[in-house]
């Protein structure tokens, strides 16, 4: 069940610095996965990182007020900030974010908005495998599904979690799963964690 | 709609816009209407000369929109292998020709937000078509057209001369590419269409500013310059066909009556690629890969010659 043969799901490699780019902007979402290869220190290498309050000062997280990597306070602040800066930005800008599911093509959204192509943008998957799941049917966004057979959060309904991956909602499709024979609900596995 | 096989055509009117260029009005011949062409599309022009015929690639000047005619600007070349100087001083208003229906190897990126457009002398013709639909779309540009002294007021009266965004360098202007790309705002691309020199420093400034690989666009226009002549074998067929100094290889397959593969006739689409069994190719496209051409094993027709006093092709 839990591998379907969905082909068109992104595959995702380790983060490597371009060196065709001129500045580059890197968005870790989890503070424990920091890629190699990224030196915070070089002037052309800017990090954003998520930091939940509590992990502030944690082994090797600046605390306020230190140089080093811009602190978020949650993804949404940092993704809040995102558009805004690549508005700004010119030309030679590479971007890197590693993180959730989610998280990642979120980025690439953005990204997408202002103008930037496949060759200026990297993806690379880091954490937990919950995921968003899209209801088909209402259309709600249902976060941290880690179940095979989820509740869907705005009409009820027993959403059979496809692997088929939207990377334009960022989310993976939630099916009615009794659909043909209502009532009829199997069991659900924890498959994404 | 697919189109197959040509489209018959009459010359409606004929405008020298300088010494060295002329405008040329096609509309269909009889009723109906042109097919919509994308903007930077191009048409193949059969011209039947007396000894020889030609067919040619020019892009299309004319809005996308605009199905009652055709228009392609020609520069008289001094050096031609015969096409510019026949369709300069043989094609007369009323003269029936043949068009293909028209092909884009050069398209708008619509995804850009940002266009910049560099054209070199002639290499100023797809971006007559990309104009009205960048100035409709009410997208960001920036078109610089680069050419000699003589030519700044033909190429300002093309291209609407009062718009802040078109900019026309003589040569006596100095102009730097290095400025046209250095602080451009992401989602920019480039376009650029002209003599290989040119080209050749777009592409090489844009990636020393960072630019990826794909926001640099160009399309060159066949710069078959000809070179030493050759023979080339048709292993199927069992033919044997000479190439002359001032004939393309492609050209001499259609003289032969070969209906040889083709699109672009520069060296772009990869339509004409055939396959070499024997003899090496002296490649001159831009669509073979490093590999490819150390190989050896594909030519594309249109442009590439041979090293070796023979060719044998798989064909």
């Amino acid at each position: 069940m839990i591998d379907q043969g969905i082909k068109s799901r992104p595959q995702y490699e380790p983060l490597r610095l371009d060196p065709t780019g001129k500045r580059h902007l890197l968005l870790v979402a989890e503070p424990d996965h920091r890629p190699e290869g990224f030196e915070t220190k070089a002037p052309t290498i800017e990090t954003w990182i998520v930091v939940p309050r509590d992990a502030e000062g944690a082994a090797g997280i600046p605390l306020p007020g230190e140089d080093g990597p811009r602190r978020f306070r949650s993804l949404r602040q940092m993704l809040d900030c995102l558009g805004p800066r690549l508005a700004q930005e010119r030309m030679g800008l590479r971007l890197y974010a590693t993180g959730r599911e989610d998280f990642l093509w979120d980025v690439d959204g953005i990204a997408r908005r202002a103008g930037m192509g496949k060759g200026e943008v990297q993806l690379s998957h880091a954490g937990s495998l919950a995921r968003r799941v899209y209801c088909v049917h209402c259309r709600t966004y249902n976060e941290g599904v880690t179940m095979t057979i989820a509740r869907c959060e705005g009409c009820g309904a027993h959403l059979f979690v496809r692997d088929h991956f939207s990377r334009r909602l960022s989310a993976f499709m939630g099916v009615k799963v009794d659909a043909e024979v209502p009532g009829d609900v199997p069991s659900a596995e924890q498959a994404y964690l | 709609m697919i189109i197959t096989g040509n489209l018959s055509a009459r010359v409606t009117g004929i405008d020298q816009i300088s010494p060295t260029l002329k405008r040329f009005r096609f509309e269909p011949d009889g009723a109906g209407e042109f097919p919509t062409a994308a903007p930077g599309a191009h048409v193949l022009v059969t011209l039947r000369g007396p000894e020889r015929v030609w067919k040619n690639a020019y892009s299309l000047v004319t809005s996308p929109d605009e199905r009652d005619h055709y228009a392609i600007v020609v520069r008289r070349v001094e050096q031609s292998r015969g096409g510019s100087h026949f369709i300069h001083d043989v094609l007369r208003k009323g003269d029936q020709v043949e068009l293909s229906a028209p092909a884009s190897l050069f398209p708008i990126a619509s995804l850009a937000r940002k266009h910049i457009l560099i054209g070199g002398g002639i290499g100023i013709t797809p971006f007559l078509s990309y104009l009205p639909v960048l100035r409709a779309r009410g997208t960001a540009f920036e078109l610089h057209q680069f050419c000699a002294e003589g030519d700044v007021e033909a190429f300002r009266g093309l291209l609407g001369a009062d718009d802040p965004r078109v900019h026309v360098h003589g040569s006596r202007e100095h102009s730097s590419i290095e400025l046209m790309l250095a602080d451009q705002p992401l989602g920019t691309h480039v376009y650029t269409c002209g003599p290989d020199g040119l080209m050749r420093a777009v592409a090489e400034t844009a990636e020393r500013y960072g630019w990826p690989a794909n926001a640099v666009h160009q399309e060159s226009f066949a710069g078959a310059s000809g070179g030493r002549p050759f023979t080339v074998h048709l292993a199927r067929s069992d033919q044997t066909i000479h190439v002359g100094e001032s004939q393309t290889l492609l050209e001499a397959l259609e003289g032969a009556g070969i209906e040889a593969p083709c699109l672009c006739r520069g060296g772009a689409c990869g339509v004409c690629l055939l396959p070499v069994l024997d003899g090496e190719p002296e490649h001159r496209d831009h669509v073979l890969s490093e590999q490819e051409r150390a190989e050896g094993k594909i030519i594309a027709t249109c442009l590439s010659r041979a090293k070796t006093d023979r060719l044998t092709l798989d064909y």
